[in-house]
């Protein structure tokens, strides 16, 4: 089964991408894609407990991702890929051509950070990767859940919050 | 890890009444990081200094920040955040820890509260109605089941928080949180077949003549809302619904 979402999220593993995500899509797994929590064992345990049992967890680095991702691609359930960065997604799109569309799920607030949805704040580092990412031919768009509208790059970048 | 620090009986209560505000001042910038500084801060008050010691205040700032969780399950992490606190934990070790606890304690309180208790609850309340419970009996069923599971909830939170402080994975590995949601959602399963047909019954009984105009309408909106869930604000689609209701009621 192929991984159906490739989503930026900078809580990670949370209640929209398990509920909200993994029951509609029946999701097996999730590949978490962060390279602190790669090697931190407590956090690891802790993104474990928010998932039910019977949905996998896999933790990678970047460079982890892109060495496994074929393989991820040919489990039998359908995954998610979850990446807490604009700039570890960009990553993984430049080494993995097979990623062509990018779901922006959520990016809080924080000092830098400008607001473009309700659930959406960047800087400009952050728009500079998403229209990298863009460049290469990866539709990129937000919602957070399954049942909201996609709000395409192009109209993301133009909104100032709400 | 040292055994934790007994906190006095008032700064339990205290720190327990006030979770039930955590949602008080929610925004989209720092979701219910005040609440959660505002419902740790009895416990703060115990740091070096007391209230107007330099620990105090760069605790409540540093938990003032975004944070966002299930708001029943938020007890777990003030319980583990108060005590890393009065540990004198690493700042650095705490700020991960919080960013790290967020989702986990947000995905599992969805699948048992938000998709298992609650629904399970409103079954609950319509098999009452189904039975012939009065108004005030359903209500009663509804309210009292839903928050007898509510308060324990974040009873047991901010003991277990409190208890495990940054080891908190252990308490989110309770059963109750792991396999409660696919024993919930069974039961929901069985309330909700079993209530249905006795609240037809009970309503084709009350109203003979209207049934299939109110079913009919019921359906409707039911698509409507699935269909405008995901795209609206939950207070918008209450305004409209007891205009509609209001409109209902006049021209009947």
């Amino acid at each position: 089964m192929p991984i159906e979402v490739y989503r930026i999220d900078d809580r990670l593993v949370h209640g929209q991408v398990v509920v909200g995500w993994g029951q509609p899509l029946a999701l097996g797994f999730i590949v978490l894609v962060d390279d602190q929590v790669a090697e931190s064992a407590w956090e690891q345990d802790l993104y474990r407990m928010g998932v039910p049992p019977e949905m996998a967890v896999h933790f990678e680095s970047v460079a982890g991702a892109l060495s496994r991702l074929p393989a991820y691609r040919l489990l039998p359930d359908p995954g998610l890929l979850l990446a807490g960065s604009t700039a570890a997604m960009r990553a993984l799109v430049e080494g993995d051509p097979d990623i062509r569309h990018v779901n922006v799920g959520g990016l809080h607030h924080r000092a830098g950070r400008s607001p473009r949805l309700r659930f959406v704040f960047l800087d400009a580092a952050e728009e500079a990767d998403l229209r990298a990412m863009r460049a290469r031919g990866v539709e990129v768009s937000a919602q957070d859940v399954p049942g909201a509208v996609p709000v395409p790059l192009d109209d993301l970048l133009t909104r100032s919050g709400g | 890890m040292t055994a934790a620090p007994t906190l006095p009986v008032g700064t339990w209560l205290r720190v327990f009444v006030r979770l039930f505000a955590v949602q008080g001042s929610y925004n989209y910038e720092t979701m219910i990081g005040n609440g959660i500084a505002f419902a740790a801060e009895p416990a703060f008050r115990l740091l070096p200094g007391g209230r107007d010691g330099a620990a105090y205040h760069a605790a409540m700032a540093r938990h003032s920040r975004y944070f966002n969780a299930h708001p029943y399950l938020a007890a777990l992490a003030v319980g583990a955040l108060v005590r890393a606190e009065l540990d004198g934990e690493a700042v650095e070790r705490v700020e991960r820890f919080r960013t790290a606890c967020c989702g986990p304690l947000g995905a599992a309180g969805d699948r048992l509260v938000w998709a298992g208790w609650l629904p399970f609850c409103s079954a609950l309340a319509l098999l009452a109605y189904g039975l012939g419970a009065s108004a005030a009996g359903v209500l009663v069923t509804f309210v009292g089941t839903y928050n007898v599971a509510h308060v324990a909830l974040r009873a047991w939170g901010l003991r277990a928080g409190y208890r495990e402080g940054l080891k908190v994975a252990v308490a989110l590995g309770s059963p109750v949180l792991r396999t409660g949601p696919l024993h919930v959602a069974r039961a929901l399963a069985v309330v909700a077949g079993a209530a249905l047909p006795l609240v037809l019954l009970r309503v084709r009984a009350a109203h003979p003549m209207s049934i299939g105009v109110e079913l009919g309408l019921a359906a409707l909106l039911a698509m409507a809302l699935a269909r405008w869930q995901a795209r609206t604000d939950g207070w918008r689609v209450g305004v409209v619904l007891l205009l509609l209701f209001f409109i209902y009621s006049v021209v009947r």
